[in-house]
């Protein structure tokens, strides 16, 4: 029983380390060039696609990491609901 | 014929939207520019100013409200200027980028996290605390509505998703009503202007209070006494008698909501996404009126109303970030600091509406709609008092505003209790039943 749920685990271990290691390098980079990056995010018109996009990978990567930490710690959603 | 029917609606809608958006304008203010103040001339009242647009420094004349002592030399600031006799006055100087120590990362963090397991739970929430709490460290009020609105909506992007893969988000609900929630803003917006021509900044205020509180009062209290009824009942959720009757006028286009189970004419949804998008303008928290209305007057339960939400959040909270970004004021380190904790929030948030009855969503919603009632309540007085209409001492105006602010983080407190109390107890039972079912299926297994 305990080895099932440890295999069935394995996957999300692995992909939460794997979005995890990106997301976390990326916010770090972020804070590392913070200066550059607030100076030309802010300026306005075409650069505005800069923040927009940011938003959009983060979402992606930092959410995808989200859902594969709830899964590994067993949060996850009731299974025969809804309609 | 019907997709058909609800694609023209969809742009004709887009179209006035986006007509009424270019005659009203709205969005980020307009009376700013950005750049470094290099020195002060205490004498003359002046600064030099070097705008980030330009490589020519500029003379500002400094306004009675800004004094030469309060000017942040050497750093990048964002200043209100007004143009008076041929001369531009600076009226307010803030620094852009605040410094972020530890204890306001920590502090962005959890009130993150929080406000993204509420979105997650009731579809809206956060932003009534996070753009104040962004202030509160020191971030200028525009850069912190922008840098909140460009969380918004990768957040309620994450959480549509997940909720619509729980069968629970009508993407087609959302659409329409973000669509018509859109236009709506622009119509709160324009009122907004008129308002603060006629009465100045602190009519203005009043105003936002007064509906602020009113609409939140009275919905709240509805939706409270609705929460405990079906509480009592036990029962999981009940079409309001208001929706069944708004669902047997039969005036073309009809629409028909296959996750609402809904079939209802566009001249009922567009209305609700109307007044969603010009209670967002006016007091920013539109999900307040949009989740009640696709409630009581759509017809759409709960669990779907709060899913639905997200979808308008995305779409509201995608075109608001580009009005924002195109003025160069998201700060996205604090956008970013806000996603880190909020997008883990909001999935859990969304998983914990699976584990809830119907009427424990419209409690959290009702808790939160009241305690930031009060919130905005606490600022009325201090209002009347700049409008000349009340007295009151400035220690009094002090407690108001701490009273105001520590709402809020009651607000966000109480329902981060009461939904990780619900989704403990719903766990629970869920692995309590799957036990005793396993234990059905093998009867023998274990026994002597």
């Amino acid at each position: 029983m305990a080895r099932d749920t440890s295999k069935k685990k394995r996957p999300y271990f692995l992909k939460t380390l794997f979005f995890g290691a990106i997301s976390l390098t990326s916010y770090i980079l972020l804070f590392i060039h913070q200066d550059w990056i607030t100076e030309h995010y802010t300026k306005g018109g075409y650069y505005a696609a800069y923040p927009i996009i940011t938003a959009f990978y983060f979402s992606f990567i930092h959410g995808a990491f989200g859902s594969n930490l709830l899964s590994l710690l067993g949060l996850e959603a009731k299974q025969s609901k809804k309609k | 014929m019907r997709k058909l029917t609800a694609v023209v609606v969809l742009i004709f809608m887009v179209l006035s939207s986006a007509s009424v958006a270019l005659a009203g304008g709205g969005g980020p203010p307009k009376n700013f520019k950005k750049g470094i103040f290099l020195e002060v001339n205490r004498d003359a009242g002046t600064a030099t100013f070097l705008p980030s647009d330009s490589e020519q420094p500029m003379i500002l004349r400094l306004s009675e409200d800004l004094r030469a002592d309060d000017v942040p030399l050497n750093n990048k600031v964002m200043v209100v200027i007004e143009e008076k006799e041929g001369q531009i006055y600076a009226k307010k100087a803030e620094i852009m980028f605040l410094n972020l120590t530890l204890s306001k990362f920590i502090a962005l963090i959890v009130v993150g996290f929080i406000g993204g397991m509420l979105s997650g739970f009731i579809g809206s929430g956060g932003a009534f605390v996070l753009t104040p709490s962004m202030m509160s460290l020191g971030a200028p009020g525009a850069v912190a509505v922008a840098s909140n609105m460009c969380h918004k909506f990768p957040k309620a992007m994450v959480g549509a998703y997940k909720r619509y893969k729980y069968g629970q988000a009508d993407i087609k609900l959302g659409l329409v009503m973000a669509v018509s929630a859109i236009a709506g803003v622009q119509i709160g917006v324009n009122i907004q202007k008129a308002i603060l021509k006629a009465w100045g900044n602190a009519g203005s205020n009043l105003y936002v209070s007064l509906v602020f509180v009113i609409v939140l009062v009275i919905v709240g209290i509805y939706v409270l006494y609705d929460a405990f009824r079906l509480a009592k009942r036990g029962t999981d959720e009940s079409v309001s008698k208001l929706a069944l009757k708004l669902q047997k006028i039969k005036i073309p286009p009809m629409m028909h909501f296959k996750t609402a189970g809904v079939t209802l004419s566009a001249w009922i949804t567009i209305p609700v996404g109307l007044a969603t998008g010009m209670l967002a303008a006016t007091i920013a928290v539109g999900g307040f009126i949009g989740v009640p209305g696709m409630i009581y007057v759509v017809g759409a339960s709960a669990i779907v109303a709060s899913a639905t939400e997200l979808v308008i959040a995305f779409v509201m909270g995608f075109w608001g970030s580009l009005q924002w970004a195109l003025s160069g004021l998201v700060d996205i380190r604090l956008t970013l600091l806000i996603l880190s904790a909020s997008l883990i929030g909001v999935q859990l948030g969304a998983l914990g509406t699976t584990y809830v009855k119907d009427y424990v969503i419209k409690l959290v919603m009702a808790a939160v709609m009241l305690i930031v009632a009060v919130s905005r309540g606490a600022k009325v007085p201090v209002y009347l008092k700049e409008l000349g209409m009340a007295s009151i001492s400035p220690a009094t105006e002090d407690i108001l505003n701490s009273v105001s602010f520590w709402a809020l983080v009651t607000a966000l407190g109480t329902a981060g209790i009461i939904i990780s109390g619900a989704m403990i107890k719903g766990m629970k039972k869920a692995r309590a039943e799957k036990a005793a079912f396993a234990e059905k299926e093998a009867p023998s297994h274990g026994k002597v």
